[in-house]
């Protein structure tokens, strides 16, 4: 178990810059979700951490030994392929025997270890087995497989579930959960799917255009996004933007556009009128009570909730999300309430900062940490 | 009901006329190999031997130079193989797996030599043989061979190099393995069907060649069996037809056997590229 720093680590390939200067610490024992649009920089992160790619400037250091220029197998790490990458000439047994072998343990300890794996993940029965002849989820166990036989420091994770259908790929997330949780290793996981990394990790560190534009646990950063960008990306169906500005009306601070006049939680010290966005949530959005009118675009039932698109003007519409199946016809005009203690205010420009306190929590950091999650987990993080 | 049946047949008698147009030769020359000298120029011609006779086979290994020469050809095409296959494979990796200046011109480069008619080639690299004081030695033939068989051989190599995921060499590293050591444990078996192919592309090419021996070697020490064969059978006044057959069938020999047991492989080669590898 390590922990692992980034410190101003650049990653250049000629004139294009993939990483800007990124400081990541990631704790001993934590599971650290890297996320974001593909391009983002996530996936140079985790090979440099590998020691695939070698970092332009800045330092990675793994426990407490910098690892820049030392090659993949002197690192003590173990990396899982989106691919898999098993080994196709080798059987199952020796798939997951060779890091061992790499590493000099004696041929008779190999196998009582790989034993103890392939058990661990239910592999015992195909140890005889090519690559080729396993399905996708079996490959996936044997390439998780060949990572965990040994006791690296930390464990690299890239998109491992991403080729699988959605069945599997619930099910060996709640394997991974279970997995990370009895083995209390550092691993790092880069993925594009939100919901990976609500579920599984830690915290997330949130990526885009080669910068770290949030790290924070999966509730916070859903609560409290620290910048558009997280905001527009981070939750399904995504929150409503509505762009417009801040204007201060008798001491009293309003958001106007498009012909919104909404009122606006406590903003952070130092914010100012001007060009701004609001931000609200399909759940911070309410059907048939408040005191704006909308016309209904477009419901989209999943069962459990329907999820109903609103249009409060001609270039504004909101998402709802609403319990059921409520009997709710597209044209239909209805009251709308925004949840303006919810609601998120950005300054302006595709990555804004935030500038107001989530939730009327005003500057009450430490105690909204805690009642952020009880409050999200009570509304659905994600659907 | 006529058309359904009309048309296997006529394919059928197409392919089977094909096949007899290119076996006959072959028939023709292991008949003609154990004629006895009266029978061979008799007419009308007797498609059978009417006695069976090993003479002509006796004669080429207890009293010619053909086992001297066979050797060589084993020797040079065996050596020109492990150079050609060992360089492209090499070469392959470099040019698929690291980035460098230069790196696609190279490969066409290489490609471009490969247009160029081998007679135009061959006069500078006589000189440069005899210059490097390698003139009529097997040598200088495994030389020659490698700069003709080189670069089909290293875009074979290449195109079945591409086929194998960076993600395979990268696991291994992460497992422990040296860069080398990634190539050895895992990406050779990977090529195996790519090495074994370019093997005996080059084997056949350098069996067969006749051109650059005819004019690099003019020692009986050094000769392989096409110019040997040819320069000990055929004159200007004779051509010993029997002894030539017989010589053929020993030549073809090898080729057939090996070609046999890995021909699936050069199969697999030839749609290298077109399917991944």
């Amino acid at each position: 178990m390590a922990n692992v720093d980034f410190r101003a680590v650049t990653k250049s390939f000629g004139a294009f810059t993939a990483l800007h200067g990124l400081d990541l610490s990631i704790k001993s024992g934590e599971f650290v979700a890297l996320l974001g649009p593909s391009g983002c920089g996530k996936t140079t992160t985790l090979r440099m951490l590998a020691g695939l790619e070698f970092p332009t400037t800045g330092d990675i250091i793994i426990g407490d030994r910098r690892v820049n220029d030392l090659a993949p197998g002197e690192r003590d790490i173990a990396m899982v392929f989106q691919s898999y990458a098993l080994y196709p000439h080798m059987t199952v047994a020796e798939n997951m025997a060779y890091p061992l072998k790499k590493r000099g343990v004696p041929k008779a300890d190999r196998g009582p270890m790989v034993a103890k794996t392939a058990e661990m993940l239910h592999l015992t029965a195909l140890l005889d087995r090519k690559p080729k002849q396993l399905s996708g989820g079996q490959q996936q166990r044997v390439a998780l497989g060949r990572a965990l036989i040994r006791d690296p420091k930390v464990f690299l994770l890239d998109e491992p579930l991403s080729n699988l259908d959605a069945k599997l790929r619930s099910q060996l997330r709640a394997e991974l959960i279970e997995l990370h949780r009895r083995l209390g290793r550092t691993m790092v996981y880069v993925t594009h799917d939100q919901l990976e990394a609500m579920t599984m990790a830690d915290r997330i560190a949130i990526m885009e255009g080669g910068n770290l534009q949030q790290f924070a646990p999966p509730a916070e950063v859903y609560a409290r996004p620290a910048n558009r960008f997280v905001a527009g990306f981070i939750g399904t169906p995504g929150m409503t933007l509505i762009d417009g500005a801040l204007v201060q009306d008798q001491g009293r601070w309003l958001f106007e556009g498009d012909g919104l006049r909404l009122d606006v939680p406590a903003l952070v010290a130092g914010a100012s009128a001007g060009p701004a966005a609001f931000g609200i949530r399909p759940e911070d959005v309410h059907i048939g009570r408040g005191d704006l009118q909308g016309e209904i675009v477009l419901t989209e039932a999943t069962g459990h909730e329907t999820i109903v698109t609103v249009a409060l003007s001609a270039a504004v519409r909101v998402v709802a999300r609403v319990p059921g199946t409520p009997s709710l016809r597209i044209g239909e005009r209805v009251p709308v309430g925004l949840d303006a203690a919810c609601a998120h205010i950005f300054a302006a420009g595709p990555h804004g900062v935030r500038l107001n306190h989530p939730s009327g929590a005003a500057g009450a950091d430490e105690t909204d940490n805690i009642a952020a999650p009880l409050r999200v987990a009570s509304k659905g993080v994600v659907s | 009901m006529m058309r359904k049946f009309l048309g296997p047949v006529v394919l059928n008698v197409f392919a089977w006329t094909t096949i007899l147009a290119v076996a006959f030769p072959l028939f023709w020359m292991l008949v003609t190999s154990v004629k006895p000298q009266s029978e061979l120029f008799r007419r009308p011609p007797t498609m059978l031997p009417e006695s069976w006779t090993f003479e002509h086979y006796w004669h080429l290994l207890s009293q010619t130079n053909f086992l001297v020469y066979f050797r060589n050809s084993v020797m040079l095409s065996t050596v020109t193989t492990l150079l050609v296959v060992t360089v492209a494979t090499l070469g392959a990796y470099s040019l698929v797996r690291f980035r460098y200046r230069g790196r696609e011109s190279l490969a066409f480069m290489v490609l471009f030599t490969y247009l160029l008619p081998s007679v135009v080639l061959i006069i500078p690299l006589y000189l440069m043989l005899v210059s490097m004081g390698l003139s009529n030695t097997l040598f200088s033939l495994v030389i020659a061979y490698t700069t003709f068989a080189l670069p089909y051989a290293l875009w074979l190599m290449r195109s079945f190099m591409a086929g194998v995921p960076d993600d395979l060499e990268y696991a291994a590293m992460v497992d422990g393995a040296s860069r080398m050591g990634a190539f050895v444990d895992v990406i050779l078996p990977q090529l195996l069907p790519g090495i074994i192919s370019t093997a005996l592309f080059t084997f056949i090419l350098s069996w067969n060649e006749y051109l650059y021996a005819l004019v690099l070697v003019n020692s009986d020490e050094a000769r392989p069996l096409t110019t040997g064969v040819m320069n000990m059978l055929i004159s200007s006044f004779n051509i010993e037809w029997s002894l030539l057959m017989a010589a053929s069938v020993m030549m073809s020999v090898p080729l057939i056997i090996v070609f046999a047991f890995l021909q699936s492989y050069l199969t697999r080669g030839f749609g290298a590229g077109a399917v991944k590898g």
